[in-house]
């Protein structure tokens, strides 16, 4: 999921093997002498991310979630493997918008419930009609 | 009932549509086309597209004015989303298998084991799963050969009521005939239209008619290729697992290693060796490539110390240059490659082709001997005249657009590839 674009870096040109251009601070051409210890850095996709495959990355907008240290502009971790439960937190489509809420399966019926004084809750009439896309299982608030 | 050793075919049912519309619910249900390289002419459809009649190669600007009435949606290809998906799909299907062979962007060989039943039933997990982790409909034909294998790749596509999976085994033999001799030979993987035409001559017009002609006089006429695909036909498997494909669409090399793959150095010489064997296929094509996919993974058997990296990287550029590729490639990994975990294969895969001659090459930035003056000299005279006067290629000039800035009018977001570009969840 990580991104670069490419840097081709016209000095290492005659040199193959010479690591790539990883980042500004790093000279093509030469071996960095931390790199054997890389790993030993903490790497948040291995701490964030339980299936690669499977998670994505979303941006909210809107304040309906701040009830739940969602708010506007955070950053939401949402895999898609899980299973929603009563009071996961997730991704619905609802009316062809991806939307944000707490799921709420009820004896009364399910809920889409949103984490915040004054906005109202979603019924979902039929079971068949709820569309979750994922389930949030992060969020990187920013503070 | 036996166990058997089969061929799956799986694919994504309009790939590029189907990555569209993973991010973009409104999408669904109704007419959606994505163009080709600077919004010309369809390359991909969705059903709903199909039923109005619009075609793949239908150029863009004689439907532009009919379709708001048709309630048709365009979008430019976004490459670097379908690749990105792309490889997910990819290391998704390959738990499902020991042996897996990416053929395509959207499609792969998998072999598969067990009885007529175990078989069907994990084909509808591969759907279930892919449509849920990813959020893709793919379909999945089952056979003892590769071939086979994409006939009934056809079927279970062409017959909803398959439910997206198709075991010609247990089709039974009198449906399979029928359905065989329904079908035109050059609906067949690996029958063109030319050979197609020679084919009718011979009075072989269907599926059936070759299934049952000599493979021996197919030989003599045709090729050893197509007398494969007769033997294919009738379950003796000869067309191996391969490593390596192109097409109009991509190109892809990816290969499972004899053994192990355990360092960031032995990677970086396997990027290097993949992005030229890459290059060279490019131009063998006569193909520049905008976007490349790397990826590796350690074996689904071992747990302990799982890596799967994957990486989609947009090139400054269109290019086939061996340098610019082997450099992104070794890139775009490097940091991705957990030292000491032992990857089993990796791959490259290279997309957002477009015809060499199409476009001018650039190549400004092409390696070349050591030039120790330069710098010193642009910096003379950029004090004298300015710092936009003088810069390397298009760096010079300051109002030019490079001419192979593609258009992409009706690009959506690269959601997954770009922090900027994330996809937006309401919270309303």
């Amino acid at each position: 999921m990580a991104v670069f674009s490419s840097n081709p870096s016209p000095r290492s040109g005659g040199n193959d093997a010479a690591p790539a251009n990883r980042s500004s601070t790093l000279p093509a051409g030469f071996a960095s002498p931390a790199q054997d210890y890389y790993d030993a850095g903490i790497d948040l996709n291995r701490h964030l991310i339980r299936d690669a495959t499977s998670t994505f990355i979303m941006r909210v907008s809107g304040d309906a979630m701040d009830g739940a240290g969602i708010s506007d502009g955070d950053e939401i971790i949402v895999d898609r493997s899980l299973t929603p439960k009563d009071g996961s937190v997730v991704v619905a489509v609802l009316n062809g918008e991806l939307t944000i809420r707490r799921l709420l399966l009820t004896g009364q019926g399910i809920y889409l419930h949103a984490d915040s004084p004054g906005s109202t809750d979603i019924r979902v009439p039929d079971p068949a009609e709820l569309s979750v896309w994922g389930v949030v299982t992060r969020c990187l608030h920013h503070v | 009932m036996a166990e058997q050793q089969r061929f799956a075919l799986v694919d994504v049912n309009s790939f590029y549509v189907s990555c569209e519309r993973v991010f973009d619910p409104k999408l669904a249900g109704i007419p959606v086309v994505v163009l080709s390289n600077n919004d010309g002419c369809v390359v991909a459809r969705s059903d709903e597209a199909k039923a109005l009649g619009i075609k793949t190669g239908d150029p863009w600007f004689k439907l532009a004015e009919s379709a708001p009435k048709l309630g048709l949606v365009q979008r430019s290809s976004n490459y670097e989303l379908y690749g990105d998906l792309s490889s997910r799909v990819m290391q998704l299907l390959a738990r499902f298998s020991s042996e897996q062979e990416i053929y395509s962007i959207d499609e792969c060989f998998l072999h598969l084991h067990g009885t007529d039943e175990q078989l069907r039933s994990r084909g509808a997990d591969i759907r279930a799963a892919a449509a849920r982790n990813i959020g893709l409909p793919v379909c999945v034909g089952i056979g003892a050969t590769k071939t086979l294998a994409k006939f009934a790749n056809r079927i279970a596509k062409q017959n909803p009521h398959l439910g997206g999976v198709c075991n010609l085994d247990t089709l039974g033999p009198s449906v399979v005939d029928t359905i065989m001799s329904r079908v035109p030979v050059t609906g067949l993987w690996g029958v063109g239209s030319r050979n197609g035409a020679r084919l009718n001559a011979l009075g072989i017009h269907t599926v059936a008619d070759l299934r049952d002609a000599d493979p021996a006089v197919i030989r003599a006429k045709f090729s050893v290729v197509l007398q494969r695909t007769v033997l294919e036909l009738n379950g003796t498997a000869c067309i191996p697992m391969e490593t390596e494909s192109a097409d109009k669409q991509q190109v892809l090399f990816s290969r499972s290693f004899a053994t192990p793959v355990t360092t960031r150095e032995s990677m970086r010489q396997v990027m290097s060796l993949y992005a030229q064997k890459a290059a060279i296929r490019l131009a063998k094509e006569g193909q520049l490539a905008t976007v490349m996919t790397v990826f590796a993974a350690t074996s689904r058997f071992n747990t302990t110390a799982a890596s799967a990296p994957s990486v989609t990287v947009r090139l400054e550029r269109p290019t086939a240059d061996p340098l610019v590729l082997t450099r992104a490639a070794i890139t775009a990994m490097d940091s991705h490659v957990v030292e000491g975990a032992p990857y089993a294969k990796a791959g490259i895969m290279l997309t957002g082709l477009s015809p060499a001659g199409a476009e001018p090459v650039f190549d400004l930035f092409a390696a070349g001997p050591e030039q120790p003056d330069i710098g010193p000299l642009l910096a003379q005279v950029a004090d004298k005249y300015g710092a936009a006067s003088i810069g390397l290629g298009l760096a010079g000039l300051a109002s030019a657009k490079p001419d192979w800035t593609m258009a992409r009018k009706f690009a959506s977001p690269r959601f997954t590839t770009e922090w900027s570009d994330l996809p937006v969840v309401k919270a309303v």
